[in-house]
């Protein structure tokens, strides 16, 4: 500590230790809480139709088009606190087929920074994304469960992913280019 | 241009330097305390950063250059003694051989 250079050697190093330990601090003081909010799904309308899906191996797919709305209240905490930084939003659905056991498709996503002042509140959307199915699976499917859920991107630590309480299921129409409003 | 800032000074003493390090360590701790609590309360961990960042640039104000309070207690050296000829030398080491032992 003689010199100049080896006393600020010192100083900085320990303010760099210093930062750490503050930062874990930041990190526990909130990864231990609960963040589920409930949200409200509602479709408005779904068409579904059977064209050629180049991405899969068979000629043609069903492809489902849904306008719907979301609305859940994101703005304080349980959600934003102060080690968010942005949260990712998604919409996705899941159901069952004849030759698969499991399907999620995501609908539609959204980037949420903090600070934002967007309460998601959202009327008669579109998807976003394509909503192919793996074969013919959709038509006259019973029970098409539409959930929204969110990554949370930290400034420390890991990453949680919710779901938000509050589901929609509705069924698919039976025949093909007859719209079905709900 | 280098050998000017070779030239100032910057030595402290060693009690200087004690309470120069007592003085770095616990301003930053005071500021990382402070600033985490103010961080927790406005939920805003960049206040958190800031404070702290104003800490250590206070430390670093009143701990890098040498100020006179680190001074106070320099080591008491030796006298010089002026250097004359025919200087009294020391013993010179006698090379002393065990007597070994025959067995």
């Amino acid at each position: 500590m003689n010199t100049v250079l080896s006393r600020a050697n010192s100083l900085f190093a320990f303010s760099l230790s210093v930062m750490a330990a503050l930062t874990f601090g930041c990190f526990i003081t909130t990864a231990f809480k609960e963040r589920s909010v409930p949200v409200h799904i509602r479709v408005s309308k779904v068409l579904l139709k059977n064209v050629d899906d180049f991405t899969g191996p068979r000629e043609r797919s069903d492809l489902g088009i849904i306008n719907f709305d979301i609305s859940a209240d994101i703005l304080h905490s349980p959600i934003f606190d102060w080690n968010v930084k942005q949260l990712f939003l998604y919409l996705s659905a899941e159901y069952t087929t004849k030759s698969n056991a499991l399907n999620q498709v995501v609908l539609w996503d959204k980037i949420v920074l903090r600070g934002e002042k967007t309460t998601i509140s959202l009327k008669d959307i579109k998807s976003k994304y394509f909503f192919f199915d793996d074969g013919n699976g959709l038509r006259a499917n019973k029970n098409v469960t539409l959930t929204l859920s969110w990554n949370v991107v930290p400034n420390a630590g890991i990453l949680p992913l919710i779901t938000g309480s509050g589901h929609m299921s509705l069924p698919f129409p039976d025949t093909y280019e007859t719209p079905k409003s709900y | 241009m280098l050998s000017i800032f070779k030239s100032i000074p910057t030595h402290m003493d060693y009690k200087g330097q004690k309470l120069a390090e007592q003085i770095f360590q616990g301003i930053i701790l005071v500021s990382a305390l402070v600033g985490f609590i103010y961080g927790l309360i406005i939920e805003q961990f960049g206040w958190t950063v800031y404070i702290v960042l104003g800490g250590f640039a206070i430390s670093c104000l009143l701990t890098l250059p040498p100020w006179p309070m680190y001074r106070r207690h320099p080591l008491a050296w030796q006298p010089v003694v002026p250097e004359s000829q025919g200087d009294v030398r020391d013993k010179p080491q006698e090379n002393v051989k065990k007597p070994r032992k025959h067995k």
